[in-house]
């Protein structure tokens, strides 16, 4: 399990238009050998696109991609040595799946008998041994997948690219197969480029991910700082459960901000992107992060406010808290709840200023919301 | 940045295009622009002297007689899609919505006529309504004739009614399949929602059918408005039609300018109805694919 | 309540619509049966028939005339179908795999054969022919033909083309085979059945064909031109004995072609 710093996958300025559209704009990235790297975000983002481009399936209308530090922009796919899981598997009908697998080998003109132990291999390491006859037909989905996985492998690649792989799948089987993937990816070395629009699977799966929209990439960074210290308000939205409060920045310094929200002063995080005063902003809390009649008196911030509703949800408890306009949920474990609250009551919120982020106003266009307009 | 090209794929990929035009130009295109040409010539004797005349269209549009024939033959061709419709559709209805087993074979038995011998069809109506054929044989036998009726063949009748028996099936295909693409459930919606079998047909069934619909009449207004061999075999000396006036042109009278401008005649109007499927009937459902 | 009588005039009218359709469909059939029984007849007409005979049949046999004929469709057939074949899938992947400007009309230009009466295309393949000075023969007869088997190949390759995806290709391509090695390896074994239904529809068409063969032929007869030849003399028992086989060999072609057709035949085919 060696991640050396060389860097497998690097792309420079990549840009591709579809007539007027941008589907991927000004997209630069090293991948390191084998690391864990995913394309997150929801449809429409340019994830796919960036895939097929890496692939060769696309020619970028601007920039360079180079595998392993050699420039593939204008090599056709059939020749670079990147392989691609489709997301619905793309087998070959007419051929078994030992044909299937053998296909890649083939047409580096490896012959067969050099090839069998190769493709037993693979066959081993998805955990298929004995389906050589099978046609993809006579399998499963989930059984689809994993031949999909082996013809992919079996001529070794530089890096493995997988286009929503696990899409098709039931809920279940998905989580089992996050694991296979994860550990083959791990034993073999390979470096993975995942596409997924399900934040779940990126972020359990990845070393890093890159988190985009619209075709611009908001953020590139490991699960724990794309979670903790999302870069803009619609990072912060996509991944886990999000308070949103509009409010206007009384105060800013290098080291903190004041913004008052409905009445109330709130002390935020050190400010990355607002400067100034007067300015609206977005503020930004995990509800995870949000406690309920704290204790604690070193919370910077404690809000007065009316339980509005309480859900429980098995491992846990929702309440969703109201002061003026403003509206702020608390998830709080089922262990640890106060079974006296009860909805209408008044209740003290409270959160610490460096859990607290602050994104402009503008960026509020970009929240992921859930309500019924937006459907 | 070049916008333009973006929208289509870049020319280099036009080559795997080039057998087909290469087909579409001489097998379609330039025929039709020799025809073209040709309308605007006149024949003298076996001659045809190639001076740019309109004398040919003039002819056709002031003399009646020919624009009489092609009348004539518009509203045997409506007719005969108006029958096929009466019996294709109600046929394409029954197999499509009471045949609960079955359906594809039934399906295919309501084709096979289709694909078996355009001239065969003929020669079996031309012995079933002729002289000694089944009709009359029939009658005679059961006594209720003593000799033959002649009404049967050499006539618009017969003619009429060979079309429409080739028409049937260019009728059934987007009609059944049309029909076959309503969803059942609508029609369990529409019974749900207290409509009788009538008006789920009027309301449902009917305006969901009609592009295969209107593309079947409109196959089979073009075949039975174009089509000369029925009518010279079994027209007689009423049964001069449109398609057999242009074929008597490049036969025993050798007018082939005015074969050629009667027959882009016959070419633009056949286009123009055409082009109407494309806009008001269904694009699917032809033989072509499936 | 009402769903009773509801269901009892469903049934009624159910039986009436049943009833109509199988009179269209014994009127669809009467009239081939009358040509096949007829021309197991010893005699000229139905009425009288006295036995069952097989001698139309034998006389064809020994008409030397119309087994060239016979011979002649099948050259034609043949050759038609597989020019088209060449013509039509090539023109069947320009349509599913180029953009380019004018597609639906271009999709039209190359239906016209098929959807036009065939006198336009006799006609104008005709009037072709002679401003070229070609004399009408086999080589004439067979453009006719190319000209509407064509489309029947373009139209259903691509049709399963389009069914078929483009991933397929895609996949082989990412695992390194180059364009020619897609088309032959993974490509042409996808459409094969699509060919050779296409190719059977095609025959079938052309075995047939009367309405642009008999503008385009000179001394060189196919079947169907050399049939209504036959007619001029009026209807001969031989004429329905022709027309016995022509029907019978049709339905095979036919039924045979239902194998390779249509959705269900993909998967049930696509195993080697």
């Amino acid at each position: 399990m060696s991640k050396s710093n060389a860097t497998a996958i690097e792309l420079e300025n990549l840009t591709k238009r579809f007539d007027e559209v941008v589907a991927v704009d000004n997209f630069s990235v090293g991948i390191k050998r084998g690391e864990f790297f995913s394309l997150l975000g929801p449809s429409g983002c340019g994830k796919t696109t960036t895939l097929r481009v890496i692939a060769g399936l696309e020619t970028p209308t601007e920039g360079r991609v180079l595998l392993e530090n050699q420039d593939v922009t204008k090599i056709p796919a059939y020749k670079r040595n990147v392989n691609t899981v489709f997301q619905d598997y793309a087998l070959f009908p007419h051929m078994n799946v030992k044909k299937n697998i053998y296909f890649p080998l083939k047409m580096k003109k490896v012959p067969l008998e050099n090839a069998e132990p190769k493709i037993q291999r693979v066959l081993k390491l998805v955990n298929m041994e004995g389906f050589e006859r099978r046609l993809p037909q006579q399998l499963s989905g989930g059984q689809r997948q994993r031949i999909a996985l082996a013809r992919s492998l079996v001529n070794e690649p530089a890096a493995l690219l997988l286009d929503e792989p696990l899409g098709a799948l039931d809920f279940k089987l998905r989580v089992a197969m996050q694991k296979v993937l994860k550990d083959i990816q791990r034993n073999v070395g390979i470096t993975f480029v995942y596409v997924t629009h399900d934040q779940t699977e990126a972020m359990t799966m990845s070393d890093r991910i890159a988190v985009m929209k619209d075709g611009l990439v908001h953020q590139i960074g490991s699960p724990d700082e794309i979670y903790n210290d999302p870069a803009t308000a619609f990072v912060a939205s996509f991944i886990g459960d999000m308070n949103f409060l509009n409010g206007t920045v009384l105060f800013m310094s290098d080291r903190e901000g004041k913004v008052e929200v409905s009445g109330n002063t709130i002390r935020t995080r050190k400010p990355k992107k607002v400067s100034g005063g007067g300015k609206e902003v977005l503020l930004c809390i995990r509800s995870e992060r949000v406690l309920l009649n704290p204790h604690n008196s070193q919370l910077d911030n404690v809000i007065k406010s009316r339980l509005k509703r309480i859900v429980f949800r098995g491992t846990d408890y929702e309440a969703t808290c109201i002061f003026d306009e403003s509206e702020i949920r608390a998830v709080v474990g089922a262990t640890v709840w106060d079974h006296s609250l009860r909805e209408g009551d008044s209740v003290r919120v409270g959160f610490n200023s460096k859990d607290v982020v602050m994104f402009p106003i503008e960026e509020e266009r970009d929240v992921i919301k859930y309500s019924v307009e937006a459907v | 940045m070049d916008r333009k090209k973006r929208r289509f794929d870049s020319p280099r990929s036009y080559s795997k295009g080039v057998p087909i035009v290469v087909w579409l130009l001489f097998l379609v295109v330039v025929p039709l622009i020799f025809t073209f040409t040709m309308s605007f010539y006149s024949s003298k004797g076996l001659v045809i002297e190639k001076i740019l005349t309109l004398k040919n269209y003039k002819l056709f549009f002031t003399d009646p007689v020919y624009s009489r024939i092609l009348f004539k033959s518009l509203r045997l061709a409506l007719s005969v899609s108006v029958l096929s419709i009466a019996m294709a559709y109600p046929l394409a209805y029954m197999v499509s919505f009471k045949m609960a087993r079955g359906r594809n074979l039934l399906f295919m038995m309501c084709i096979i006529p289709l694909w078996v011998s355009y001239l065969v069809r003929i020669i079996a109506w031309r012995s079933i309504l002729g002289n000694r054929g089944v009709i009359n044989s029939a009658l005679m036998t059961i006594g209720i004739i003593q000799e033959p009726l002649r009404i049967f063949l050499y006539n618009r009748f017969a003619i009429a009614v060979t079309l429409t028996y080739i028409c049937i099936p260019f009728v059934f295909i987007p009609v059944y399949t049309a029909l076959e693409k309503i969803p059942r459930n609508i029609l369990n919606a529409a019974n749900d929602l207290g409509a009788n079998e009538l008006h789920s047909f009027l309301n449902v069934v009917l305006p969901l059918s009609l592009p295969g619909l209107i593309t079947g009449f409109i196959f089979s207004f073009i075949i039975a408005l174009g089509d000369y061999i029925i009518p010279l075999q079994l027209g007689g000396t009423q049964g001069i039609m449109f398609g057999n006036l242009i074929w008597s042109q490049f036969g025993f009278a050798f007018n082939w300018p005015f074969g050629a401008a009667l027959g882009f005649i016959l070419f633009v109007i056949s286009v123009t109805i055409l082009g109407l499927t494309a806009k008001f009937g269904s694009t699917e459902g032809g033989f072509l694919s499936e | 309540m009402s769903n009773a009588i509801g269901k009892g005039k469903l049934e009624k009218r159910g039986v009436g619509l049943k009833l109509y359709g199988l009179l269209i469909f014994v009127f669809l059939y009467v009239p081939l049966c009358v040509v096949l029984v007829f021309s197991f007849s010893p005699t000229k007409t139905l009425v009288g028939m006295s036995g069952v005979t097989a001698k139309w049949y034998k006389e064809l046999v020994q008409d030397q005339e119309l087994l060239k004929a016979l011979l002649h469709s099948f050259e034609v057939g043949i050759s038609a179908v597989l020019i088209a074949l060449l013509f039509g899938t090539s023109g069947a992947f320009f349509i599913t795999k180029v953009r380019f400007p004018g597609k639906g009309l271009f999709r039209a230009l190359v239906m016209l054969p098929f959807v036009l009466p065939g006198i336009i295309m006799g006609l104008t393949l005709l009037i072709f022919i002679k401003n070229l000075n070609i004399t009408l023969s086999m080589f004439t007869i067979m453009m006719g033909h190319v000209s509407f088997t064509t489309p029947i190949v373009m139209f259903q390759v691509s049709a399963r083309l389009q069914r078929m995806g483009p991933n397929f290709q895609l996949a082989a391509q990412d695992l390194g085979a180059t364009p020619f090695k897609t088309f032959w390896y993974v490509t042409l074994p996808m459409i094969r059945t699509a060919l050779i239904g296409a190719a059977l529809l095609a025959f079938t068409v052309s075995f047939d064909e009367i309405v642009i063969s008999y503008f385009l032929t000179g001394t060189w007869m196919t079947l169907p031109v050399y049939l209504y030849g036959m007619l001029r003399f009026g209807l001969s028992p031989k004429v329905y004995a022709v027309s016995g086989l022509i029907l019978v060999f049709s339905l095979s072609l036919i039924l045979l072609m239902t194998r390779y057709i249509g959705r269900s035949s993909e998967e049930v085919l696509v195993k080697r």
